[in-house]
């Protein structure tokens, strides 16, 4: 599904590149669930910006699907991963001017799926994640842990093949985020491919595969 | 997807309702700037434009050139219709002769005199063919009445203010000024619209004004010429106007023998221009020049302008709390141009909502747009054309205000967005807001500059030693006729056995008035003269009436007729001699008259409005001449005094309409566009200042932000309250200081040459830049000072905390 190769991103300080990763491979599968850890300025959250195309890199080819999207135009980047990739944020990220079901709704729209369709999606949505009753509440009336599972009701709304998450527990207390991770292992049981950014070695282990940076390199894997 | 657009738009402008707030108040009152410009714009072009010919009239008006150069009029000598009309025979033409201000007496049965009117505009003379010309639409009668000597046609509200009912008017006898002859009412016009240059109201044959000619016209004279008689044509389409054109340059000298040297000539003037060409005078209330309009245009446009200013001001700065939603939208896959669409709307929601606003305020300030503008005329706002101007402004000021905005927002890059890393930096430069805030400012110290300067012009002009009284003295228009003359005497007898009648004076004209006669002249037995003399008929009291001080000699004697002549200090310096007492005993010969003794020269009094200097003048006796009776008051109560003195005026002239005025009021009447000037000066200067307030409060808004970490950071450090209230004034300070640097010497030149229309005028004085830059300076503070004090309170663990 996802092929790098030779990845490197880098920013010139005072004329010498300072290397944000440096020469990246890796392949992640259809169905996998990987982890990626490291310290803090490992490039972590650029390696996953990356994989997202939310961030360009400056050297190395990557494959999606066989795609070459190193070659493509912004505009083809974001159709792409408009279809394919589902977001999810340590700071959850929800629109604040937006009740929970706009918010959800919000990706259906950029794709251009009829307003019936949407409501069908959403409602669905909704029920599965037990928050109907909390539809009409805006962001800041929840508690991090509820939006964090509308961010992830928006993540999977349109139902992607791959769900990005960057340290999704980060901002929630363990119970909270012992929920989140359940529903992570569930959607991966489902068959949707997820890679996530975290620190905790106990959200790790719920991966498969476990990928550890250091200094932008990949120092080993597990 | 345009209702979540609207959603989110709507919450949004709620969210910050400070900032939607100072939007729209600074759009709004923009906007309706730009209305009321619009409306008075279109009123004054719409001049004459009912007339279906309105593009193939042409006036026939004149050139003359002399030492003191070109002179323009619109005058046209007698006898010149007779050969136009036998060179041209294709071509149509009529001429007319405009009565400037006289009495009507409407006839009615079992009254001796009858019901008396005073019509300042509107009466003509006119031949049936300019009737025809200028699309008169009959009630009653057509224009052949006008071929006979003796009939008036009238238009229908003068007819119903005469005799009540039109209908009834007609076949009733009128008498103008008190002629030997009535005229019957033949015939009833519609009422022609305000915003034309024609305003007929009364209009007698023109045949009956050759035939009576009670005025004593020279009707076969070349030489003399008039403003009051002014010949039209229709040059139809597609016909050739150079060689008509051509044939006017020759006219004079082909048919005027006296004009050898061919010092007068004549071209056409269409129709389209007699509403803004102020070399010429016109027959309406006023003429606008296209210079004033695309000034008063430029005016309108400068005020959106600063308002877009603002709107982009405060929405880039608004821009960056926005980032997340912006960087959220993206990740969700959002295009930028559905990002820049979604800020298009938001901002076209603004500046709707603005529209509707400005429409309200219009419709409440247009009765008072008289007060600043010329156009006097009913503007009618809700018409299809200043709605769809209001439409194209508001999209333009969409386009303008949103443009930016979206821009910089479709720009964000969404990983950055979402982290919060997008900061005031990286949201366009701040340059290039200080740079607008900066233009802001230039404006508004443009405005304040030349309003200070035309306020303390007026003042100067209202204040100014004219050499003459003009407080207190009543002026009555009287006709120069025999019946009059014959009871000036006992009119004058009659007021100075009042107590506050100090002294009374017959004469011409006031000191000061806008009449002017002129006449060529030769001092101390040498050739004419190359300027001419301006003449003041007055009798012996003129000079104690109105106070006029005597430089040398003494003032002539009672006499109904010239025998000695009083100059001005202005003729004697003109003819060469340094000392006043020189010129007296010297003779000299008006015109063709008997050369006369000069025994007194009196100080330079201002005979016309500041804008002109002084003339050379000449004042004697001359009772056929007397159509002004001046009146010294000594009173608290002038309104009691004009009162009595009406009465006593219609026991002695009962066959005469009163009109009287006060002299001061007269002269400001001469200062009407200034003060109308210096009105939209101020107006336009509080707008100025307000938007530029709106745009600097958008900037220490936006500054703030950019700064809270350096004030967290500076606080911890222990920076006081003062010294970060200096930190963000001290940039605003300098800001105005090169604002001023490009305001002053623009202000000054606009204000220099403005000044230079008068002939005494207030210098430009320093005071009137520190004015301007210390007002610049409080407002700015004043406005600052709130953001500023709060950046400055607010606790630094606050600022400093990051995600």
């Amino acid at each position: 599904m996802i092929e790098l190769k030779h990845i490197s991103k880098w920013v010139t300080i005072g004329g010498k590149p300072n290397f944000i990763l440096k020469d990246v491979n890796a392949t992640v599968n259809e169905g996998e669930f990987l982890s990626i850890m490291g310290p803090s300025g490992s490039g972590k959250s650029t390696l996953l910006n990356v994989i997202g195309m939310l961030d360009e890199f400056n050297e190395g080819e990557y494959r999606f699907f066989h795609e070459e999207v190193h070659k493509m135009k912004e505009k083809q980047r974001s159709n792409l991963y408009k279809q394919y990739i589902g977001f999810v944020f340590q700071a959850y990220h929800l629109i604040d001017e937006l009740t929970v079901y706009e918010n959800i709704e919000t990706p259906l729209i950029y794709q251009d799926v009829k307003s019936s369709e949407r409501k069908a999606m959403v409602a669905d949505i909704l029920d599965r994640f037990n928050i109907v009753g909390k539809k009409d509440l805006f962001p800041t009336q929840l508690s991090g842990g509820q939006q964090q599972l509308v961010g992830i009701a928006r993540a999977l709304i349109a139902r992607p093949k791959l769900i990005l998450a960057d340290e999704p527990t980060g901002n929630l207390n363990s119970k909270q985020g012992e929920e989140i991770m359940n529903l992570f292992k569930q959607l991966n049981d489902e068959g949707v491919t997820i890679i996530q950014v975290t620190h905790s070695e106990k959200n790790a282990a719920y991966g498969k595969r476990i990928i550890h940076l250091l200094d932008g390199r990949i120092e080993r894997e597990e | 997807m345009l209702q979540t657009f609207l959603k989110t738009a709507l919450r949004n402008l709620l969210k910050n309702k400070k900032h939607a707030l100072l939007n729209v108040l600074g759009l709004s009152v923009a906007l309706a700037a730009c209305i009321i410009v619009f409306l008075v714009i279109r009123y004054e072009t719409s001049y004459d434009k009912h007339l279906k010919n309105y593009k193939n009239i042409y006036e026939v008006v004149t050139k003359d050139i002399d030492e003191s150069g070109e002179n323009y009029t619109v005058g046209i000598p007698f006898p010149a219709i007779k050969f136009l009309r036998q060179d041209f025979p294709q071509y149509q033409f009529a001429q007319i002769m405009v009565n400037y201000g006289g009495q009507v007496t409407a006839r009615a049965e079992g009254q001796p005199v009858g019901k008396k009117f005073y019509e300042r505009t509107g009466t003509f003379y006119a031949e049936p063919a300019a009737a025809k010309m200028f699309e008169l639409k009959f009630l009653s009668g057509d224009e052949k009445v006008l071929d006979d000597v003796n009939s008036v046609a009238l238009s229908q509200s003068t007819a119903e203010k005469y005799f009540g009912n039109w209908k009834d008017a007609v076949g009733k006898r009128i008498n103008t000024d008190n002629a030997q002859y009535d005229l019957q009412v033949a015939a009833i016009f519609e009422d022609v619209p305000e915003n034309s240059d024609f305003p007929f109201k009364i209009i007698s044959s023109y045949k009956g004004f050759e035939t009576h000619n009670e005025a004593g016209w020279p009707l076969d004279d070349w030489g003399a010429n008039s403003s009051n008689h002014q010949i039209y044509m229709v040059i139809p389409p597609g016909a050739n106007t150079a060689t008509f054109e051509q044939y006017l340059t020759q006219f004079e000298k082909k048919y005027n023998k006296n004009n050898i040297d061919a010092k007068r000539t004549h071209f056409l003037q269409p129709l389209s221009n007699i509403h803004f060409d102020d070399r010429l005078s016109n027959n309406g209330q006023h003429i606008t020049t296209k210079r004033s309009l695309y000034t008063l245009a430029f005016v309108g446009l400068l005020v959106i302008l600063m308002a877009c200013i603002n709107f982009i001001n405060l929405s880039t700065a608004l821009a960056v709390t926005r980032s997340k939603e912006v960087g959220i939208r993206k990740v969700m896959g959002s295009s930028r141009t559905q990002l820049r669409v979604q800020v298009f709307f938001e901002t076209a929601l603004v500046v709707g909502s603005a529209a509707c606003i400005a429409l309200i305020i219009s419709y409440i300030a247009l009765p008072y747009v008289k007060n600043v503008f010329a156009a006097q005329g009913k503007l009618n706002l809700f018409t299809i054309d200043s709605l769809l101007f209001l439409l194209v402004i508001t999209l333009v000021t969409i386009f303008l205000s949103g443009v930016y905005p979206a821009f910089i927002m479709g720009k964000f890059k969404p990983v950055e967005a979402i982290k919060n890393k997008i900061n005031t930096s990286r949201v366009g430069s701040i340059s290039l807001r200080r740079a607008l805030v900066v233009l802001q400012f230039a404006f508004s110290q443009i405005f304040i500059i030349a309003t200070v300067i035309a306020v303390s012009q007026m003042n100067f002009i209202r204040n100014a030693d004219l050499g003459f009284t003009k407080e207190a003295i009543l002026t009555i228009q009287m006709n120069a006729d025999s019946v009059t003359r014959s009871r000036l005497n006992a009119f004058k007898d009659e007021l100075l056995k009042r107590n506050d009648v100090k002294q009374v004076s017959f004469s011409f004209d006031a000191p000061s008035s806008q009449n002017s006669w002129a006449s060529n002249f030769a001092f101390d037995k040498m050739e004419d003269k190359k300027f001419s003399v301006n003449l003041k008929m007055a009798d012996e009291n003129y000079i104690k009436t109105y106070d006029l001080k005597l430089a040398a000699g003494r003032f002539y004697n009672m006499s109904d007729t010239a025998r000695e002549y009083v100059v001005n200090e202005t003729l004697v310096k003109k003819c060469g001699f340094n000392n006043p007492k020189d010129a007296l005993g010297k003779m000299l010969r008006l015109g063709g008259r008997r050369p006369m003794e000069v025994v007194g020269v009196v100080k330079d009094f201002k005979q016309q409005s500041l804008r002109e200097a002084v003339l050379p003048i000449a004042i004697y006796p001359s009772k056929r001449w007397y159509q002004t009776a001046g009146i010294k008051l000594s009173t608290n109560n002038l309104v009691k005094s004009n009162t009595e003195i009406q009465q006593l005026w219609d026991k002695t002239f009962p066959e005469y309409v009163y009109q009287s005025s006060f002299l001061d009021d007269n002269i400001n009447e001469y200062y009407q566009q200034e003060q109308r000037l210096s009105l939209m000066y101020k107006i336009y200067a509080a707008l100025a200042i307000f938007i530029s307030c709106l745009g600097l409060y958008g900037l220490i808004s936006f500054m703030v932000v950019q700064k809270t970490k350096e004030v967290g950071i500076r606080k911890v450090l222990g920076a006081s309250v003062q010294s970060i209230m200096y930190l963000f004034s001290k940039e605003f300070t300098v800001l105005i200081a090169i604002a001023f640097v490009l305001a002053a010497p623009a202000a000054w030149y606009l204000m220099h040459s403005w000044l230079k229309d008068f002939a005494y005028r207030i210098e430009i004085g320093a005071g009137v830049f520190a004015i301007a830059i210390a007002v610049s300076v409080i407002i700015a503070w004043i406005t600052v000072g709130y953001k500023s004090l709060r950046a400055a309170l607010a606790n630094p663990v606050k600022s400093l905390r990051t995600e």
